[in-house]
């Protein structure tokens, strides 16, 4: 059962990520803008806000599924309450370092980070690298014992083959793994991993900062542990979303509970094992990959994905098709949220084909996929969590406002524009990073102007959301212990 | 007691931070690599002139920058680079621009400099001055500092790669061998380079180790550590597993 502390902390880690989203949009607005040639920021102004965009999104969201899944946890297992706070403090604390990297250091190498940019001051302050660093390993820590803590409790309730749904592979299995708990036990493995290789990384990177170049990096080695970090920690979060889905799409429908199924075990072991080679499909223009890792980088994006994608929207099919269903925010947010995943999903798959990666490369076609994917889904997920959360404690009603209506045209309209002006200018090879475009790019500043345009609209939405969503989590944090 | 070791440590941390410097590299041949070429005015003959622009819209261009009362690298440096320049049989995709940064020097100077090295013939050679050498050596990078004891410029032998928008493609300082010369004509002509750090010894984790004498990479130490992360997590998944379903009860 949940306990009120436990509401409690999980309202906090709401009201922080909703917060920190709105001001990250804004700084994604901006940037736009300044694309379009609308506004004028300075080169060092446009990559901090890149960086510190970029950075905190992936954070939040990252957050915001790890808060939901040890919020629903507390159904099957015990959670510890220390280690949420502890990863609560340390979250602040290094969202906080890490602004004061990019804000008033001027850090601006992306969120991506790929070395050797860091050690390239490039108008940063000289400590800004260091304050870089430290705030990743501030928050690599509390992520990690955050991770370590949740994967040794559901290790105490279930075996390695029960937590992995092993015995669904047979017929009848006597013990059934609810799907939550095998989405989960995958999801959080592959983000201990990824948080390993960020541990790796950062001693990479202090061990040569320190060194006064006496010790150098390799950059190919740089850039695949990078990618193992980034692109894994950024699909994992995406899992931690499908968790939920899979937990409450039923029960907040009127519908049963979903079931582990031979092919929803197989799909979700797939992607255990796939998702940690997948990311090598971001080294295809380093010619120095050896060949065989190019192939298994496409492969592996196949079979981590579309068995897992296919699942699930056959899951949310037959939950939907011709059945009675009580729709509410909840369950369209995930809905259109899947859509949206989906979408992203094949954009990426796209995308990460080697003969379509030659032209897509570094072209706006790669924010638009994974803008599809984070804005148009995993925040959807987490947004409707938020929503049922703040709800169900005060009431079960969950019925469809008339302005709730409105509100979710808002996030629909602004959302599918915003993201097709990166579609089509990157159809149209406009690259993408760049802060501002050469004339020779004609479609670029229009779409990146119109681009803005709808994700104020989107922006709109998300400020609604907000204010019904953070009214009830305050109620919340005032109940009595 | 306590205190003052906090503060020992946070003392000791403190100077650490402060001696910790990012490295930098900071090579002048970076600095204003795909800036324009400031369009400066040539004088290639007593009656010849004609703008910047004129050479390398005609054709991608390699600026030497010398100065004729060199006595230091200029002659060498200019002798490599037209010796290098007649092996490339034939190569026409390029010019060469010989152009003086000493205000002293005059177009006859130039001149006589083409004729020394057999060149005041050669089409694909242009030997030039201008009057408006400080603009151009800011577009480019280039800061000569004239020594008065010894009337000569202090000065870097500077190859420069400008292709036919004006842009800078590549700069190389110093007398370099054949293959960087090969790869200044490549970016010029907008050809993809492929690039790559030499072996160093201070690198030691490489994902790759190349022997010269078999032409072939080894796998190195670098590839365990993109593999660490997953054996890492498998080994805390089966012993977490292990001991938390092994504890002695009570």
């Amino acid at each position: 059962m949940e306990s009120t502390k436990s509401k409690k902390i999980t309202a906090v880690w709401i009201l922080t990520v909703l917060v920190l989203f709105i001001v990250s949009i804004v700084l994604g607005i901006l940037m736009r803008l300044n694309q379009g040639g609308s506004i004028e920021q300075t080169p060092i102004s446009f990559y901090t806000n890149m960086t510190t965009h970029g950075m905190t999104m992936i954070g939040i969201w990252f957050v915001a599924g790890m808060a939901a899944i040890n919020y629903l946890l507390q159904r099957y297992i015990r959670t510890s309450f220390t280690i949420n706070v502890v990863a609560l403090v340390l979250t602040v604390i290094g969202i906080l370092l890490f602004w004061s990297s990019t804000f008033i250091g001027k850090f601006h190498a992306a969120w991506t980070f790929l070395y050797p940019l860091p050690f390239k001051q490039m108008g940063a302050e000289s400590w800004a690298t260091l304050m870089f660093l430290v705030a990743l390993t501030v928050l690599g820590v509390g992520w990690l014992i955050w991770s370590l803590s949740l994967m040794t409790q559901l290790l105490k309730k279930y075996s390695i083959p029960q937590a992995f749904a092993w015995q669904h592979f047979r017929k009848n299995p006597k013990f059934e793994t609810p799907p939550f708990i095998l989405i989960t036990m995958i999801t959080l493995v592959g983000i201990i991993a990824c948080l390993i290789s960020a541990v790796v990384l950062i001693v990479l990177f202090f061990a040569e900062y320190f060194s006064s170049g006496t010790f150098v990096n390799d950059a190919l080695l740089m850039k695949n542990i990078t990618y193992f970090f980034g692109h894994t920690i950024a699909n994992e979060m995406l899992y931690l979303g499908l968790a939920v889905i899979y937990e409450l799409f039923g029960e907040v429908s009127g519908r049963p509970k979903w079931k582990t199924t031979w092919y929803v075990a197989l799909a979700w072991n797939f992607t255990l094992v796939f998702i940690l080679t997948a990311f090598f499909h971001h080294l295809y223009m380093d010619f120095v990959q050896p060949q065989g890792l190019q192939i298994v980088g496409q492969l592996a994006s196949y079979l981590a994905s579309l068995p897992a994608a296919g699942v699930t929207v056959f899951s949310v099919f037959i939950a939907v098709y011709r059945t009675e269903i009580k729709w509410s925010l909840v369950n369209l947010l995930f809905f259109i949220g899947i859509a949206g995943w989906v979408i992203g999903g094949l954009g990426a798959v796209i995308d990460a084909t080697i003969s379509n990666n030659f032209v897509l490369h570094n072209t706006l076609w790669v924010p638009a996929h994974f803008h599809t994917y984070n804005a148009m889904g995993n925040v959807l997920f987490s947004i409707a969590f938020f929503y049922w959360f703040s709800t169900r404690q005060f009431t079960q009603n969950f019925k469809v406002a008339k302005y709730t209506k409105w509100t979710l045209a808002l996030l629909l309209i602004g959302g599918i524009g915003f993201l097709m002006a990166f579609y089509i200018a990157g159809a149209d090879s406009v690259p993408r990073r760049y802060s501002i475009y050469p004339s020779e790019f004609t479609t670029a500043a229009p779409l990146a102007n119109l681009g803005a345009i709808f994700a104020t609209v989107y922006l709109i939405a998300i400020l609604i959301f907000f204010f019904n969503i953070s009214k009830r989590c305050l109620k919340i944090l005032s109940l009595p212990s | 007691m306590f205190k003052d070791i906090v503060l020992a440590v946070i003392a000791v941390g403190f100077g650490l931070l402060l001696n910790a410097q990012s490295v930098s590299s900071g090579l002048k041949e970076e600095a204003n690599i795909y800036g324009k070429v400031f369009d400066a005015p040539l004088r290639v003959a007593e009656n010849d002139s004609l703008l910047f622009h004129g050479l390398y819209n005609r054709k991608p261009l390699i600026l030497a920058l010398v100065f004729t009362r060199c006595y230091g690298v200029c002659n060498p440096f200019l002798l490599r680079l037209a010796e290098y320049i007649q092996l490339r049989d034939k190569d026409d995709s390029f010019s060469v621009l010989v152009l003086s940064f000493d205000p002293k020097d005059s177009v006859d100077d130039m001149k006589l400099l083409g004729k020394r090295y057999g060149l005041e013939n050669n089409t694909q050679w242009t030997f030039a001055v201008t009057d408006s050498i400080e603009s151009l050596n800011r577009s480019i990078g280039f800061y000569p500092s004239w020594d008065s004891s010894i009337e000569q410029f202090d000065h870097d032998a500077l190859l420069v790669g400008i292709n036919n928008e004006g842009f800078i493609t590549k700069k190389l300082i110093g007398i370099r061998q054949p293959h960087d010369l090969d790869l200044l004509i490549a970016s010029v002509n907008n050809i993809f380079s492929p690039t790559y750090r030499l072996p160093n010894r201070n690198a030691l984790f490489s994902c790759f180790n190349y022997d010269p004498k078999t032409g072939k990479n080894t796998p190195g130490l670098g590839l365990l550590f993109i593999a660490l992360p997953a054996i890492v997590t498998v080994i805390l998944l089966l012993s977490i597993s292990y001991f938390v379903r092994h504890k002695p009860l009570g």
